[in-house]
């Protein structure tokens, strides 16, 4: 379309015409004064409007700061003309950020194309949000981006681009999109039968799931089946095959969102992702010769093995990963060589044994010297993840010898891991001092503050240490050059602990006095204070010096820099004073402990995360680092710790650390890493459905072993089941009883306390319910220990609409209990040893006769007995009394032996049960669980 | 997310820049450094590069060890570069570059440096039916070489509206220029001008 802009083509090619870049600006200035003339004129007709606005675009995109035009852009938008909304679209995009002003004026533009019945004009206005989208766009403009989302009626194209500009408008204003509330309805649509459509729900779900876990947990059960769908039974469109592989950016995004939850316990998805990893790994043996596949291949590998690592990091997966990294990082294609040494950091990030990896290590070490410097990095980076006590002084001379030559963009980096390495762990102090010391010569300019503050900090707070210390930064002195933050350190050790060395042979006062002065010279100001510090101390410590000393002051007292000044002032009479005055002691009182600090240097190293951008699952460092930093963030999202509270996190993070660190250095154990137990935050179970046909249903199902559960119009639930001991088994039929199918069918079962039952379906259910059709999905249920609440199950679909029901399966204790024939005698004796409260459980509650006026003692039985207790015949001589017993059966705490009685009175109309178990809360919970069948009305 | 894409020929000169994160400093300063960081980087070497150099211009990035990351590709006289943070896996951008460069050369048949010149419009609307607001929108093909028409038709049509003399012609193709200088993208065949 720009070619048929006469004057724009000219313009276009006048600049490519121009020799030299001073033709060119000549040409642009002269083009942006016409149309700065143009516009103050008025009158332009849409035409020359799209025109010169193209020309502006142009210039912008050589790289030229462009002032004009940005009102015209705007104007441009709300033309009737596609042709000329288009450029207004573009240059809006491209001209504008999300803080412009002038993006005020598009707002309502843009909203009147989100509205209009023409996708084409949909898309322009989406696009431009997902581009240039600000708080306040989000705030007026979230509503129209949703609907066009989950409407039925979106094209796929339209629902893919407000997908990402949901995105976009959640990361610019979190609070606007109400998250947790959309979940269910977002999920549903990775089910779209378009993978472009899911590939752009994905992203929106991945930045959502982030910060809202719990609410979006159904995700994950769609992420493993379309992974299943895709790698294993191949079931995509073939124009989504890119050279060959599945749509690598979509598996990418569904490992990558697998790695944000903590590992499934269901152990079904355990086995089918176990499947998936493993084929993908199988399937990258075979290399083959086209780049693209082969990039593409490795794409989904690489992601595939940091899940692995993130799933079990001593699985036999990862044994397999471990092998195929080590053929990698001595690969010859240099991409291959840089993500196997990036994978591998991931791996020796979260391993419990680095034993694998340290086979290696020579090669690793080798790939310092790689010829890409992007390969340096990640094998500087692997090296830092992989050392421990062990390898860290092989490692540590490793680095060191190779910061002499390294690069001066990695310099700054190494010495910070250097020295952090170093202080983490320390096999001896000795080596400690030794290669920081090393350190701070060999590396001079590149050493921050932060590193010589801390060896200062370490050898104030370990004793022995000092006179080591005062010893080796003597020796370090003495060389003809010295770097500036040695003569620092130099000065703080040998003011405080020079003492403790003075009366060896060639560490005398005078001497440690001139090694220290003669670099005085070449020092700034802020060195030179340091150093009047330390000949103040010295005064104290040693008068045999204090005429040089004096001497020195009084120089000083006359320099021009204020500080250097003032200094020189209070030493100099402090000095002079007699030397029976105790000021002087007092002042130069040797240094307390510094308590316990933030370590700068790892702070500096992490630096807070951001705060709904993707975060990185791992980060670069040993297992524990790791660890705390996933406890950490654990409190973060814990409720009660305030909301954004990132900074305090590092805070505590860092604090921590200190501690650890300053442990490895004492030499005691520093085994004792933060529990990182999973702390489960309180889960918010679903709202069950309600009615009296379905609680009818529901306490029908709790005494028998099949009927229907729910039914409305649209969809039936029946259930079948089967127990025995501690295990049973649900066959639940799903009915769809309309016309169309049901889609993006999703059944999730929610267990309240997960410690004492579980459910688990035996495969991941399917997501269509074809019309007028049954699908039975089996169940299977594992009690562990007693428990009280029944799990809910949890349908959602798409029928026009997106609906959800919740209700609860009748699974009680009490399907867990088989019953047991018992004789009087034996009954009764038990009844007796068992005894009265707290193991019994008592309760009397008025009952209602039937039409005749008699108990119904028919629907007891069928009561008692549908709760799996065996109904003992001619134990009570009342043949109104019901007595039964049954043992629990559960796989954590055994088998629990279960009486039960029940008096009903037809006089009083009241009803006496009571139930003795060895287990107190399992008394409570059966009585609980009859009485409430009894009361009711027999109807 | 990706936070630029950038496209320049061998010589430095920009063809392409689109960015998905405010800038602090000049477009044109950004390009230059990454052209100097690319250009002395050998055939052989990997596809990737950390860039902590870029933080001056599009702020530090939060997080540990979060970096810059530079994915590039050269392709004939053209240099390919997106710009992106550690969420993206990095062949898997190599991989969307791929498909962008399809995109382009299924548009323009045999795409070379000029149709991004005098197309640029158009080199723009290609990449927005693949990504958007710095994030992977599309990657078949075919799904966005008909989104691409689709777009197209619509403004022919407008076009024919608005000029009804012009006989519904329109730009009459992609190509209607007589300047065709096909870089033979694929073959890696180096045909190109190199002039600005």
């Amino acid at each position: 379309m720009a070619a048929n802009m006469r004057g724009l083509t000219q313009f276009i090619a006048d600049i490519r015409g121009a020799r030299v870049r001073e033709l060119e600006e000549k040409r642009i200035n002269k083009e942006m004064a016409n149309i700065r003339k143009k516009f103050k004129d008025g009158n332009l007709d849409g035409y020359q409007k799209k025109k010169y606005v193209a020309k502006i675009i142009f210039t912008y995109i050589l790289g030229y700061k462009v002032d004009v035009g940005h009102m015209e852009a705007v104007n441009l938008i709300s033309s009737s003309k596609y042709s000329e909304k288009q450029i207004g679209y573009l240059a809006v995009t491209l001209l504008m950020h999300e803080n412009s002003d002038f993006l005020r004026l598009v707002v309502n533009s843009i909203r009147k194309d989100l509205d209009e019945n023409n996708e084409v004009s949909n898309c322009l206005a989406l696009h431009a949000i997902a581009n240039v989208g600000s708080s306040e766009m989000a705030e007026a403009l979230s509503e129209d981006v949703h609907r066009l989302l989950i409407s039925p009626t979106s094209q796929t194209f339209v629902k893919k681009k407000a997908a990402l500009t949901l995105l976009r408008l959640y990361r610019k204003h979190p609070t606007v999109i109400p998250a947790a509330e959309w979940a269910l309805r977002l999920v549903s649509i990775m089910d779209d039968q378009d993978l472009g459509v899911v590939i752009c729900v994905t992203s929106l779900i991945m930045a959502l799931a982030q910060d809202h876990l719990d609410a979006y947990a159904v995700c994950y059960t769609k992420a493993v089946d379309r992974l299943h769908r895709l790698v294993i039974e191949g079931e995509y469109s073939a124009t989504y095959a890119y050279y060959k592989v599945p749509s690598p950016w979509l598996q990418v995004k569904l490992l990558r969102l697998l790695q944000y939850y903590a590992p499934s316990e269901d152990a079904t998805l355990r086995s089918v992702l176990h499947e998936v990893l493993q084929t993908i790994m199988n399937n990258s043996a075979e290399p083959s010769r086209n780049v693209q596949h082969n990039n593409a291949q490795h794409a989904v590998l690489f992601e595939a093995i940091s899940l692995a690592i993130h799933l079990d990091a001593s699985s036999p997966l990862v044994g397999t990963s471990a092998v195929l990294l080590a053929r990698f990082i001595s690969s010859k294609e240099t991409n291959v060589r840089y993500l196997g040494l990036d994978t591998m950091a991931h791996l020796a990030a979260r391993a419990d044994s680095l034993e694998p990896l340290k086979k290696h290590q020579g090669t690793i070490i080798l790939s310092l010297r790689d010829k890409d410097i992007s390969v340096r990095r990640r094998a500087l980076d692997l090296l830092y993840s992989m050392c421990d006590t062990d390898n860290s002084e092989l490692i540590v001379g490793e680095l060191l010898r190779y910061l002499k030559v390294a690069d001066y963009a990695l310099r700054e980096e190494m010495v910070l891991k250097i020295a952090i390495l170093t202080e983490k762990y320390a096999n001896s102090y000795k080596w400690y001092i030794d290669t920081i010391l090393q350190l701070i010569s060999a590396a001079g300019d590149h050493v921050g503050d932060e590193v010589w503050y801390r060896v200062v900090q370490i050898v104030t707070n370990t004793e022995d240490l000092q006179e080591y210390a005062a010893k080796v930064v003597f020796e370090h002195l003495k060389s003809p050059s010295t770097h500036e933050s040695l003569v620092k350190v130099g000065g703080y050790i040998l003011g405080e602990y020079g003492h403790l060395i003075a009366n060896d042979t060639g560490y005398s006062p005078l001497e440690q006095f001139q090694v220290l002065h003669s670099k005085s010279q070449f020092c700034v100001a802020s060195t030179r204070s340091l150093l009047l510090s330390t000949y103040i101390k010295w005064v104290n410590v040693f008068p045999e010096i204090k005429p040089q000393l004096i001497n020195i002051f009084e120089r000083y007292r006359h320099v021009l820099d204020a500080e250097l000044q003032q200094r020189a002032c209070e030493f100099y009479s402090l000095a002079s004073r007699p030397d029976d005055d105790e000021v002087l002691q007092n002042v130069c009182e040797e240094m307390p402990p510094f308590p316990p600090r933030v370590s700068a240097l790892i702070g500096r190293l992490n630096r807070k995360l951001g705060d709904t951008e993707d975060k990185r699952t791992w980060i670069h460092g040993g297992k524990e680092m790791n660890l705390e930093r996933h406890a950490n963030s654990r409190k973060a999202t814990l409720p009660g710790s305030s909301a954004p509270g990132t900074a305090t996190v590092t805070g505590t993070a860092d604090a921590q650390d200190v501690m650890s660190s300053l442990a490895g250095l004492n030499l005691s154990s520093s085994g004792d890493q933060p529990d990182s137990s999973r702390v489960d935050g309180s889960v918010v179970a679903p709202r069950v459905a309600v009615g009296p046909s379905v609680e009818k249903w529901f306490n029908k199902l709790t005494y028998s072993a099949e009927g229907v559960l729910y039914e409305d119009v649209q969809i039936q639930i029946g259930i079948k089941s089967r127990y025995q001991g501690h295990l049973g088994q649900l066959a639940i039929y799903l009915g769809n009883k309309i016309s169309v199918p049901l889609t993006s069918f999703t059944s999730t079962i929610h267990v309240n306390d997960s410690e004492a039952l579980s459910a688990t379906f035996a495969k991941i259910p399917p997501n269509t319910l074809v019309p007028r059709t049954q699908s039975q999905q089996l169940l299977h249920v594992e009690c562990k220990k007693a428990f009280s609440s029944f799990p809910i199950l949890t349908v959602s679909f798409l029928a026009g609409a997106h609906q959800s029901i919740s209700i609860r399966l009748p699974i009680s204790i009490t399907k867990f209990i088989e019953g047991v024939k018992l004789g009087q005698a034996d009954f009764f004796e038990r009844w007796k040893v068992i005894g009265g409260p707290p193991r019994e459980a008592q309760a009397v509650f008025p009952i209602t006769l039937d039409g005749t006026g008699q108990l119904d003692l028919v629907r007891y039985r069928q009561v008692v007995s549908g709760n799996h207790l065996e109904i003992l015949e001619d134990v009570d001589p009342n043949p109104s009394n019901l007595v039964a017993a049954g043992v629990l059966h559960t796989s954590v705490d055994g088998k629990v032996g279960c009486l039960l009685r029940l008096e009903p009175n037809r006089e009083a109309k009241l009803c006496r049960l009571t139930v003795r178990s060895t287990s107190e809360d399992v008394a409570a919970e059966v009585l609980r669980l009859i009485e409430k069948l009894l009361r009711l009305d027999s109807s | 997310m990706i936070h630029a894409v950038l496209i320049f020929n061998t010589s430095g000169i920009p063809r392409l820049t689109k960015f998905y994160t405010p800038l602090h400093q000049s477009s044109q300063t950004l390009i230059q450094k990454i052209f100097s960081l690319i250009s002395i980087r050998p055939a052989g070497l990997c596809n990737f590069l950390d860039a902590p150099e870029l933080e001056a211009f599009l702020g530090p990035k939060d997080g540990s060890d979060e970096r810059w990351r530079v994915v590039y590709r050269n392709y004939a006289t053209l240099y390919f570069v997106f710009v992106v943070d550690g969420a993206e896996s990095e062949l898997g951008i190599l991989d969307l570059i791929q498909v962008f460069v399809e995109g382009l050369d299924r548009h323009f048949e045999n795409v070379c440096e000029l149709d991004l010149v005098f197309h640029f419009d158009e080199a723009h609307h290609i990449l927005a039916e693949i990504i958007q607001g710095g994030l992977v929108l599309e990657t078949n093909g075919d799904e966005i070489s008909n989104s691409v028409k689709l777009a197209s038709k619509a403004r022919r049509n407008s076009f024919a509206s608005a000029n009804p003399l012009s006989l519904g012609s329109g730009p009459g193709g992609p190509r209607s220029g007589s300047l065709q200088t096909p870089l033979g993208w694929l073959t890696d065949r180096l045909a190109g001008v190199a002039t600005r």
